[in-house]
């Protein structure tokens, strides 16, 4: 066993030491631990609200993955989760908390679009504060929601091509708004295709009409729809 | 779409920027690869679970990253036939 790095009691009465090396979940009403290797800690703990007691200086808790990408330099790995955004530059092993908005810290990141034809430009899409952008690689943010008709954003695909963005919002139904200036300005284009979208995406395959095709994935599988509408 | 778990979430999408009718998608089944644009699909032949999301190199298509949901991360470096827990 390690060194204890916290206690406390439960609800029940029961004295609990948090110690190195270990991996703690909650289940149910219980409190359970489970002795980990360094290896199992770097990499994750089982399903629930985790605490990561490696000794780390940053114990990272994402309690849900909703995106991952990696930036065009080949560098970062970006992880969109309930709690907020993480960047990894050693292949996701470890992981740190990135700062997009002082006031709301911890944002639930649903997509992760890098611009892949400006290597340090990156969109988010967040379910409570709209769309934000990085010109830097990942360090300032800045929100971009001119025009958008919520805040509760589902889906986020940039065009490989033109860097045209779309996104998915839920407002009442779903609606997808286009921008063809990096969010500038949004404008809605449509409904959106279906029932909880997971994720949108611009897919360079030609429609034949002009444009190329949008992917998106919903409760009930994967659907396509050219994007020029 | 034949091939994929049907009446399922997906839950994730990459695509092969140099050839991008190759795409995989992440599902709480596992993870799955269409070589024609999403017509047909071939399940990964691998232990993976519970997926949230995958991301491929950009500029090495044969080397993809997936999430499951709880954060934990897997990579292949084969285009996807040998998995390494990171």
């Amino acid at each position: 066993m390690g060194k204890t790095i916290a206690e406390g009691i439960t609800k029940r009465g029961l004295k609990v030491l948090l110690l190195t090396g270990m991996i703690w979940f909650v289940s149910g009403a219980e409190i359970q631990a489970q002795e980990r290797s360094p290896l199992q800690l770097a990499a994750g703990a089982p399903a629930g609200h985790r605490i990561n007691t490696s000794g780390k200086k940053n114990p990272v808790t994402f309690e849900h993955v909703d995106a991952l990408a990696m930036d065009a330099e080949e560098q970062t790995l970006f992880l969109g989760t309930h709690t907020g955004l993480f960047r990894s530059n050693d292949g996701g092993r470890t992981w740190k908390k990135v700062s997009v908005s002082a006031k709301q810290p911890s944002l639930e990141v649903v997509a992760v679009a890098p611009d892949q034809k400006q290597p340090s430009t990156i969109y988010i899409a967040t379910r409570e504060a709209g769309v934000f952008t990085s010109a830097d690689g990942g360090t300032n943010w800045s929100q971009i929601n001119n025009g958008l008709g919520g805040l509760d954003v589902h889906g986020l695909a940039i065009d490989p091509n033109d860097g045209k963005l779309h996104v998915v919002i839920r407002n009442k139904g779903q609606e997808i708004y286009r921008s063809t200036n990096g969010g500038g300005k949004w404008s809605r284009v449509n409904g959106g295709p279906g029932p909880e979208i997971q994720f949108l995406s611009s897919v360079n395959i030609p429609t034949g009409m002009g444009g190329i095709f949008l992917y998106a994935g919903t409760a009930t599988g994967l659907q396509r729809s050219p994007d020029c509408f | 779409m034949g091939g994929l778990p049907t009446n399922k979430t997906v839950n994730g999408l990459a695509v092969d920027p140099s050839n991008p009718k190759v795409m995989y998608v992440a599902m709480r089944d596992g993870l799955f690869k269409s070589t024609d644009a999403g017509e047909t699909w071939t399940r990964v032949e691998n232990e993976l679970k519970n997926l949230a999301a995958v991301s491929m190199n950009p500029k090495n298509p044969k080397e993809i990253y997936v999430s499951a949901a709880d954060g934990t991360i897997f990579m292949s470096a084969d285009a996807g036939k040998k998995w390494q827990k990171q």
